[in-house]
């Protein structure tokens, strides 16, 4: 007998349907064949269906078994055909009757007692089947939550082969999943460092609200120790929440990298990656044979923050240009082209020198100009080109920090600072409402035209300091564009000199 | 570059102090313009390869005062003091001789060659005893000799307990040059030999003169606590108890005008040389 069952293949972020197409055949000799382009993952699925079906109590038939997974050119992989594959064999060896009742999915990763494995790509399955009318999804219970966050399907979470097939049979009914609406985080979530707990560096935690508001990339520059990298932590945690369709587009990269933990709905908070130097250009940008996501991807719309920048690989540091200037990457490999988003905010961290003391008030460097002109080079132009915030973490003496305590000087805290990046958002929002931007930082030259209004002072002076440093032309509008964003923090609508005064802290000194 | 030979060195008057040596070099090759003028007044400033912000600005605050005293600041052209005496006296519109501690056809990169170019191009000379050294450790000793023969008086700006400073100290005072040495903190290595020097009287005590920057400016109160140390934009904010944004902002229209400067994130007040 010959059976259908739907289920699907994903490549990169998109989604196809596959039939999984089974029969059961009455003549030729006894075999378990799987055809499609199947990966050496779904070719082991064998095993797993066949053991997993005589463990949870039913017949293996011994007869000649072919399922194809059509269309037959498209490469699959992962082990989520292991459930549609048995629902088939069982459908087609008279165990179980077909499903009939709208379009069913069966997508999961079977154990071989019969269990449901937490298998990723769920939230595509689920977004893919609200396409049809009536449709229902039946997916592992551990990774359901990621599904419940899509409306008008039905999403039964299977907890073993045997309640699945009690329920298809109408014995025992399996709950649907209720539809949840996730709610953006609360701000009473606890953030792994608070600006308040970093001594000093106010010039820095300022730099990290500019950057949070205007999506500005900063780079920061000190010595080691000096709370780069606590600085750079603290910024999760002042970045405004995802919202709703943001979260959605975040969650699905995650889903399909399985990256997601079980029993998560959707993310709410914007990711934090911190890739180790080590990382490689496949790691960073994305690949592999079925190419998954990289950093740059599981960063979108959050953060990236590459400690001691120039340690990692010049072609490394050379893929990120493209996602940066694109907000997206393309990856090419013989299975196929995948597109993935990758709008990033970057967090760089370097030290002045290979030493790492050049500049610090007590301890000597011992590199050579040679050496730490090697070290600054391997920042290419392009790289920088794209770095709007620069700013110094200078070593801050430690009896300043036992003098100086938290309450002698005026220190932000990470709430106070999301305040302040919330209302500098809801401004560009505004500014920005069917442009298709987001954030400053997205301005090309004519939106900075169109809607940075220097003052005529701010607009002299700013011409009178570009001849003073030797600005570039875009430099130039990397300062109009970090003025914007300070202009914005106070809810100003022209852009003042004061604010192109400030934003000439931040340039680059390179 | 070309270069050129110059093995009758001992009938240019200009040269004349080079005989005081006991070995004075056979030949002198030189890239740049001849022109013995340049020979007549000479100060060497010379110091360490690790020259620190304290040195910086010292060099800031002395050179250009030499240069306006028509003088022609020798130096040994090794990064740290040398590299930066030399570009401070192109900067200030001044001449200035390096000595090279290799031979004059050896190839420069980086750095090295722009500054080289710039010293050529602005009146002044490359200059060393051989053509084709190269640079090993023996060759800047008795490279340093030149530095302090050529000089009238040298002025050690920043040295280390085994400075290649002190060989050339040895040697101005020997020659009976005047031999002067910056005083440095006592925390900082590399001011231990120059206030060793002054400490055992074998060098004077350069003072420099202070003037403040902006006399007028004293009013406000940024250049006035940067008039006593260089601070980062942090230091200030706290010191002042103001947000670090507005001192950031006042650092800038400060920095256009012209009366502070920036370096490696601290800032200090722009030495302005009077006339």
């Amino acid at each position: 007998m010959f059976i259908k069952i739907n289920s699907i293949a994903t490549i990169g972020l998109e989604t196809i349907p596959v039939d999984v197409e089974v029969d059961v055949a009455e003549k030729g000799f006894p075999g378990f064949t799987i055809v499609g382009l199947a990966s050496k993952a779904v070719e082991e699925a064998r095993e797993r269906v066949k053991t997993s079906m005589v463990n949870s109590g039913f017949d293996f038939p011994s007869k000649k078994i072919t399922v194809n997974l059509a269309p037959a050119d498209i490469p699959k992989d992962g082990a989520a055909y292991d459930l549609p594959i048995a629902i088939g064999v069982l459908v087609a060896s008279g165990q179980l009757e077909a499903p009939k009742k709208g379009t069913v999915y069966f997508f999961g990763e079977l154990s071989l007692d019969g269990q449901l494995r937490p298998t990723r790509g769920i939230l595509l399955l689920a977004l893919f089947a609200k396409k049809k009318k009536h449709a229902s999804i039946y997916v592992p219970k551990p990774s359901a939550p990621e599904a419940s966050v899509v409306s008008d399907i039905s999403v039964y979470p299977v907890e073993t082969l045997k309640t699945l097939v009690l329920h298809l049979n109408g014995t025992t009914a399996i709950r649907k999943l209720a539809h949840r609406i996730v709610e953006p985080e609360s701000d009473d979530t606890m953030w792994e460092s608070d600006l308040k707990d970093i001594a000093g560096q106010e010039q820095a935690k300022r730099a990290l609200v500019i950057a949070a508001s205007g999506g500005h990339n900063l780079l920061m520059w000190g010595p080691p120790g000096t709370g780069k990298t606590m600085l750079a932590r603290a910024l999760p945690g002042i970045l405004p929440p995802l919202t709703p369709a943001e979260a959605l587009e975040v969650t699905r990269i995650y889903s399909v990298s399985g990256l997601l933990s079980p029993g998560t709905a959707l993310l709410t908070k914007r990711p934090f990656r911190s890739p180790h130097h080590g990382v490689s250009a496949a790691g960073m940008i994305g690949g592999g044979s079925s190419p998954q996501p990289g950093e740059v991807s599981l960063a979108h719309l959050g953060v990236l923050f590459l400690d001691e920048m120039p340690e990692f690989p010049r072609s490394v540091l050379e893929g990120i240009r493209q996602p940066m200037e694109d907000g997206a990457v393309d990856i090419v490999r013989v299975s196929g082209h995948v597109h993935y988003p990758a709008s990033f905010t970057l967090i760089a961290a370097i030290n002045p020198c290979p030493c790492g003391y050049l500049g610090h008030p007590r301890r000597a460097c011992t590199c050579s100009p040679k050496q730490i002109a090697k070290y600054r080079h391997r920042l290419s132009g392009p790289i920088l080109d794209r770095i709007d915030l620069t700013v110094m973490v200078a070593p801050v003496e430690v009896e300043k920090l036992a003098m100086t305590g938290v309450s002698q000087i005026p220190t932000i805290t990470t709430s106070e600072a999301r305040i302040m990046v919330l209302k500098a958002r809801s401004i560009q929002t505004k500014r920005f409402l069917g442009t298709g931007l987001y954030t400053n930082s997205q301005m090309k030259n004519r939106e900075v035209k169109q809607m940075c209004h220097l003052t005529p002072e701010a607009e002299s002076f700013l011409k009178v300091a570009a001849e003073k440093f030797d600005f570039s032309a875009r430099s130039y509008m990397r300062i109009i564009k970090v003025s914007r964003t300070i202009a914005d923090l106070v809810g100003e609508t022209h852009i003042l000199p004061t604010h192109v005064a400030e934003a000439l802290q931040y340039k680059q000194f390179v | 570059m070309d270069y050129q030979c110059l093995p009758g060195w001992k009938s240019i008057p200009e040269l004349s102090l080079l005989s005081d040596l006991p070995k004075p070099p056979k030949q002198i090759y030189y890239m740049g313009n001849f022109d013995p003028h340049i020979f007549s007044d000479c100060v060497a400033v010379i110091g360490t390869r690790r020259i620190t912000d304290y040195g910086r600005r010292v060099i800031e605050m002395m050179v250009p005062k030499l240069v306006y005293a028509k003088k022609t600041i020798v130096s040994g052209f090794m990064y740290g003091v040398d590299q930066y005496a030399h570009q401070t006296a192109i900067d200030a519109g001044g001449k200035t001789i390096a000595v090279l501690g290799w031979g004059i056809t050896y190839p420069l990169e980086g750095y090295d060659k722009k500054l080289a170019e710039r010293i050529t191009s602005s009146g002044g000379l490359l200059v060393s005893e051989w053509e084709k050294q190269k640079p090993t450790l023996w060759t800047f000793p008795v490279r340093n000799r030149i530095v302090a023969a050529f000089s009238k008086e040298v002025i050690v700006v920043e040295a280390a307990g085994k400075s290649g400073s002190l060989i050339t100290a040895t040697i101005a005072q020997k020659l009976k040059r005047m031999l002067w040495a910056v005083p440095g903190p006592v925390t900082s290595r590399v001011s231990s030999a120059t206030n060793r020097l002054i400490a055992d009287g074998v060098a004077r005590m350069w003072l420099g003169e202070y003037e403040s920057a902006t006399p007028v400016s004293h009013d406000n109160p940024i250049v006035a606590i940067l008039e006593d140390e260089p601070l980062t934009v942090n230091d200030i904010a706290r010191k002042l108890g103001k947000k670090v944004e507005e001192v950031g902002a006042q650092l800038s229209l400060l920095s256009v005008t012209g009366e502070v400067a920036e370096k490696d994130g601290k800032f200090h007040p722009a030495y302005v040389h009077k006339d």
